[in-house]
């Protein structure tokens, strides 16, 4: 394996499956067969401009869900486009912006992307199709980069206009005087991605979208939505959650693809006590040098700049020493100039590169073609994210392979362990809320200022008025003697609402690093307490900042750039009280609830921990005020245990089942772990009994809790699973979290407790998989 | 998430709210209700009676919406309309004139910001007549939008300061939102980028309140600081008192009565061409810049011209003058110790070097240096090549950067415009050789010494081609301004090093103007 020589992607992967130390990792390698296209003509009412234009391109026919998809929007249905990555989603929304423009060249479409790069992509993209067709339509990217002079231009001209959320919120929509001939002309509202609007961000781009709605109804339109998600669970529930309406799902896949091997890999257990693992980023290495000597085209995922960096030397150096073809592997992310950017994507289109080493840049939409291996360095955090740039590799041909190394996480040990849960059907969900009465408010606020509202008006769950007229308290809406509600403050809402933050109070982070001081970025109150305290490593895009001063008051904190081998971890200790039960049932030994708690959050110590080996190294104290958070949660009262537990005992289970639990439900609804919170208490005062609390990080929830609730007998298998199938002795890192008290088995205490819970009712087979 | 379900989160978001920390309790004030205002009496009439009542104004009940009106004093304000139009950028004699100038419940421009007082003047004859208007409530914008349309005849250049920016794209959206269109007009004079180009460089600032007391010499006692505006009106529309807005209505007053008299000061001082030459020397250069943006060169000239007569000592300057001392660019924030700061020993007085007159800031001080550069490019601009020429010698006698540049700007003037080959060569060899004694001073410009470089090299092979020097470019007497087809001419004629020209000379202009 030391020679470089061309070889077919298969008999490299057979190669590798031929090397025990790399074959061992293996947990799971699915082959998924080739599949045919799915051949549909061009609809008869297409315009023959566009049908020459998609002609010139090479496309004689459309894939099936393409031409079900243009057809439902002909007959002004919504849709929701479901399909894997490269399967051509972007004809889906199109041709019908193009046909709409072509029959009636005053016609708009408004194009929403969830970052600013993936939209200039599709600009392109859409150009070239529209140049190819022989139409001059005016295609705008409208983001904070625009220069004023062209922005007036976008406003009054531009046909097909191409922005983000943030940007709609803050610009388009406050200032819809200035875009009137955009609101009144809109045929087509593009949601691409779908599957980004999740969480708080998705909570509050549902309420723009509320907004953005009602302006069009102001003006007489009535756009069609058409959104385009990589594969979830629940696509159809999300697109009508987002949008309001009730769109159709088209997920019956048209493109063809070639045959595609799926290998889940875990590194060694090198220390059965501690839980050590080996790193994944050595093995994604060891796994990506046969390919790229062997001349295949290969990408590799890391999960952030400075791993992206380590792989691309180590890589470097490995194919210096064995004369490989080490100038053909490049790096790709964020922060690399859009022209090298350009250039990279044009190398692997052409395949002048032969690797990659990427971030998740990579794995929206930028065209580079499709490759023959892609390896991800960690569980990306969802099942759609994996599929995206396992889609990377994919010849319509040949063979490709996508190999997912875990890295040490709980989650990613998980997934691993469960080839179906990546495998078998999607199980995993998006959730927002768009009702989080923190969000719902403070877009309630910019909608009254963008238009007064009408008594009895609508907006999201119900009339207005009541939410209206608590906002009046405060004195920044009046109502007047016609009945209306209107802004009357001289504030800007807009400006004072982040679509990333649901806290109205954000901590802003300074870096005091350059001669003019930036802002770095917004951060909430009670993530600033553990995240930017004084003294904290703040990790900003991958870089490491000091946090010199936390002006609490002020809301501000001051950081500067370093370059140091630790991090730091400040210790919450949080105490939780319910406040009101939304749901409750029982539940094997005890019972299942759903409703609100009130967290109090008393940051006093951080400690300083090494990367790698998280060794301690240090700590300090923490001077910070008390904090609460009103939020909703999921919580689990064993009234019902028997078994005689000590109090001891029941602590330690508590916890690791709590910690498990708290993985899986992560791995189920999308999420990162941090945005749920685990308490567990031996002897609540509340219930009298011991419980399991897992509270949403989100001021007022995001509307995980109630489908954590839902889901209770999945959670409760899935979290013993993951315990019963860790390789470790006693509990570790990976399953019960990490091991307080040496010489005891919390493994065994968690898995006899979630027995208790119910884990043994069921079949201990995988999760299932909805249908 | 059901309705029920809302109905609780918010009576526990409420109760939440409540025993929160006490920096979140609403802002009440005392008339406050809270409830919306929904109690009798509180309606648009009442709310415009108050109004009409505490500022002593007339309420037009207009059925798209009531509307209080106020009506200040009519002033004499003299205007001379047939003079004033020959000053770049004024309306034509017989456009009528609208003063505006709104009072708003904010900053931004977007669509939740009200102009609730809208104040207005124009010309009847001699005098000066004014009308505000005030909107009593949210709901009775209709009956302002259209009582303000009917003060904007079809003819009508409004006169702002900076209404192009604010004002009118403000009003503009309070029609849009109204769903109606804004009135047409038939101009829009913005006082404020006159303001800027001409008086900045003396003023402080360029706000309206700073053109009062440094160019209309006119003080305001007890005026209302505009940040407070909003508050005082929104306060009223919340139950709050109307006597504060008496202030308001004040501001607006004189803020309009200051366009009128701003209009007639420009009139006065600059309209008239023997009160113009005995304006301050860089009110003229500001106003040189102002016609040649209108492409009147000629009367940029003359401005340039009388700003220099009024200057003190030319220096005597001869083309074989010996290149004097070069300049050290130093920085007065320097510290003394630094190596940058030349050492005080006395002597002639420190000079700017070419790119910190050339870089133009508007409020940069317009010495006599930065006029003869201006009227040098000019000249060039006018196509009398000869006394631009004229012009850069005698800038090219004055010490460092600038008399590189100078010297350079002869060398094209006579390589491109003049045939005069061995006399660029000759210019070109002197701007070298002052640029390398800078370099030796460690002060060199890269770029301007590889430019230099470049262009010594093509006069060398031009000069020695036979019969190079009579070929006078074609478009070199005609053309007054336009150098790219002169430009583009030599390009063609130059097969080796014409496209290198070419950009050379493109870029210059564009880099020094600004």
């Amino acid at each position: 394996m030391r020679t470089y020589a061309p070889a077919a992607t298969e008999s490299v992967l057979d190669g590798i499956l031929d090397e025990p130390s790399l074959a061992r990792g293996v947990t799971h390698h699915a082959v998924l067969p080739a599949r045919e296209a799915i051949w549909q003509e061009h609809p008869d009412w297409l315009d023959p401009r566009i049908r020459a234009g998609l002609a010139s391109r090479g496309i004689e026919r459309l894939y099936s869900h393409q031409a079900e998809a243009i057809e439902a929007v002909r007959a002004g249905r919504d849709v929701v486009v479901v399909t894997p990555t490269a399967s051509g989603k972007t004809l889906c929304y199109a041709l019908p912006a193009l046909q709409a423009i072509a029959d009636d060249p005053a016609a708009r479409a408004l194009f929403l992307f969830p970052t600013k790069a993936l939209g200039q992509d599709q600009v392109a993209e859409f150009s070239e199709l529209s140049a190819a067709a022989g139409m001059t339509i005016s295609t705008a990217t409208y983001d904070g980069d625009t220069p004023a002079p062209i922005r007036s231009a976008i406003r009054g001209a531009g046909q097909v206009v191409v922005t983000n959320p943030d940007m709609l919120h803050a610009a388009i929509l406050p200032h819809h005087t200035k875009w009137f001939q955009l609101f009144e002309q809109l045929r087509i509202i593009v949601i691409d991605e779908l599957h980004t609007y999740r969480g708080v961000f998705g909570s509050h781009v549902a309420n723009v979208i509320r907004r953005l709605l009602r302006l069009c109804a102001h003006y007489g339109s009535r756009p069609v939505i058409v959104c385009c998600s990589a594969t979830i669970a629940n696509p159809l529930e999300l697109a009508s959650t987002l949008t309001g309406r009730s769109p159709v799902l088209i997920d019956r896949n048209g493109a063809p693809s070639g045959e595609r091997h799926v290998l889940l890999v875990e590194p060694p257990l090198l220390h059965p006590t501690t839980g050590a693992r080996g790193s994944a980023l050595t093995l994604a290495h060891r796994w990506a040098m046969p390919f790229l000597r062997a001349g295949r085209q290969t990408v590799i995922f890391g999960r952030s700049r400075t791993a992206v960096e380590i792989m691309l030397s180590t890589l470097r150096e490995a194919l210096r020493q064995d004369l490989g073809p080490r100038s053909r592997v490049r790096g790709y992310r964020g922060g690399y100039l859009p022209t090298e950017r350009r250039s990279i994507e044009k190398g692997l289109r052409e395949g002048e590169i032969l690797g990659v080493v990427a971030t998740n840049a990579l794995e929206l939409g930028v065209d580079i073609g499709r490759l023959d291996v892609s390896i991800l360095a960690g569980y990306p955090g969802s099942v759609a994210a994996t599929w995206q740039q396992i889609g990377r590799a994919g010849r319509r041909g040949g063979v490709s392979v996508g190999v997912l190394v875990a890295s040490p996480a709980p989650v990613d040990r998980y997934v691993v362990h469960h080839p179906e849960f990546l495998l078998g059907g999607v199980s995993e969900e998006a959730r927002l809320d768009p009702d989080n009465l923190h969000v719902l408010i403070a877009h309630l606020r910019c909608a009254t200022f963008e238009l007064p509202f009408e008594p009895g008006e609508v907006f999201g769950p119900g009339m207005a008025d009541e939410l209206l007229a608590f906002v009046a308290e405060s004195g920044h809406i009046r109502q007047a003697e016609d009945g209306r509600w209107y802004w009357s403050s001289e504030n800007f809402p807009a400006s004072e609402v982040s679509l990333r933050t649901a806290a109205p109070e954000n901590v802003v982070i300074i870096d005091t690093t350059p001669d003019r001081p930036r802002v770095l970025g917004e951060i909430d109150l009670f993530a600033a307490q553990v995240v930017v305290h004084e003294r904290a490593i703040y990790m900003h895009e991958s870089v490491q900042y000091y946090v010199d001063r936390l002006e609490w008051h002020e809301r501000k904190a001051y950081v500067h750039r370093v370059d140091v081998d630790h991090y730091t971890y400040a210790n919450r200790a949080v105490t939780l009280k319910p406040l009101d039960v939304f749901a409750s049932a029982p539940a094997p030994a005890g019972t299942r609830v759903h409703g609100e708690v009130m967290v109090a959050s008393l940051v006093t110590l951080f400690k300083k921990l090494k990367f790698g080996t998280d060794e301690n190294v240090g700590w300090g104290p923490i001077d910070l005020p008390e904090l609460e958070l009103q939020t909703t949660a999921y919580w689990l009262t064993a009234e019902g245990l028997t078994g005689g537990w000590r109090r001891n005992d029941l602590d330690i289970a508590l916890m690791g089942a709590g910690r498990a639990i708290q993985t899986v439900a992560a791995v189920l609804l999308m999420v990162d772990p941090h945005d749920l919170g685990l308490v567990t208490q031996v002897r609540s005062p509340h219930h009298e009994a011991p419980t399991i609390y897992l509270y949403e990080a989100t001021p007022g929830g995001v509307g995980l809790s109630v489908r954590l609730w839902e889901r209770h007998g999945e959670l409760i298998a899935a979290a013993a699973e993951l315990i019963g199938s860790c390789g470790c002795d006693g509990g570790c890192p990976a399953c019960t979290g990490p091991r307080l008290e040496p010489g005891i088995d919390a493994r065994g205490l968690a898995l006899r407790l979630l027995g208790e819970l119910g884990a043994a009712d069921r079949s201990s087979g995988p999760i299932p998989v909805p249908a | 998430m059901s309705g029920a379900t809302l109905e609780r989160r918010l009576a526990n978001y409420r109760a939440a709210l409540r025993s929160g920390p006490p920096d979140e309790a609403p802002r009440r004030t005392p008339g406050d209700r809270g409830d919306g205002g929904s109690a009798a009496g509180s309606g648009s009439i009442a709310l415009a009676e108050r109004l009409a009542a505490a500022l002593d104004g007339e309420l037009i009940l207009d059925p798209a919406g009531p509307v209080v009106r106020c009506e200040p004093a009519t002033l004499v304000l003299p205007l001379d309309r047939e003079r004033l139009r020959t000053l770049p950028g004024q309306p034509p004699a017989d456009a009528p004139l609208v003063c505006l100038d709104t009072e708003t419940t904010g900053l931004a421009t977007a669509a939740g910001t009200v102009a609730f007082l809208v104040g207005l003047g124009w010309w009847e004859g001699d005098r000066f007549r004014q009308v505000q208007l005030l909107l009593p409530d949210h709901p009775a914008e209709p009956g302002l939008l259209a009582r303000l349309a009917a003060h904007i005849p079809a003819d009508a250049w409004l006169v702002t300061y900076n209404g192009r920016g604010f004002d009118w794209p403000l009003l503009v959206a309070r029609y849009r939102m109204a769903r109606r269109d804004p009135p047409p007009l038939a101009g829009h004079l913005d006082l404020l980028p006159f303001v800027r180009r001409v008086f900045r460089h003396r003023m402080t600032d360029a706000r309206l309140r700073t053109v009062e007391t440094e160019l209309l010499g006119s003080v305001r006692h007890g005026d209302v600081d505009g940040w407070q505006i909003p508050g005082l009106y929104l306060d009223f529309l919340r139950g709050g008192e109307a006597w504060p807005l008496i202030d308001v209505l004040r501001h607006n007053r004189e803020d309009v009565r200051s366009l009128a008299r701003l209009l007639g000061k420009i009139d006065v001082d600059f309209g008239d061409p023997v009160a113009r030459a005995a304006a301050p020397r860089g009110d003229l250069a500001g106003l040189a810049r102002a016609f040649s943006r209108e492409r009147r060169l000629d009367e940029a000239l003359g401005c340039l011209d009388s700003a220099l007569a009024g200057a003190p000592t030319q220096r005597a300057v001869h083309e074989d003058a010996a290149p004097l001392d070069p300049d050290l660019d130093t920085d007065a924030t320097d510290p003394w110790w630094s190596p940058k700061r030349r050492p005080d020993i006395g002597g002639r007085p420190q000079r700017a070097s070419w790119e910190a007159i050339t870089a133009g800031r508007l409020d940069s001080p317009w010495t006599e240096e930065r006029i003869a550069i201006e009227r040098g490019r000019l000249l060039r601009r006018l196509g009398r090549h000869d006394e631009a020429v004229a012009a850069w010698l005698d800038l090219a006698g004055g010490p460092g950067s600038i008399a590189v540049q100078a010297w350079i700007e002869v060398a094209k003037l006579r390589e491109h415009r003049l045939a005069d080959l061995a006399g660029a060569l000759d210019a070109a060899h002197r701007a070298a050789g002052l640029a390398e004694r800078r370099r030796r001073m460690g002060l060199g410009d890269p770029v301007v010494e590889r430019a230099l470089a470049a262009r010594l090299e093509r006069l060398r092979r031009r000069t020695a081609q036979p019969g190079a020097t009579a070929s006078a470019p074609t478009g070199a007497t005609s053309g007054s301004r336009g150098s790219g087809s002169i430009v583009s001419h030599v390009a063609r004629t130059q097969s080796s090093s014409g496209s290198n020209e070419q950009a050379i000379v493109r870029r210059s202009p564009a880099r020094a103007f600004r």
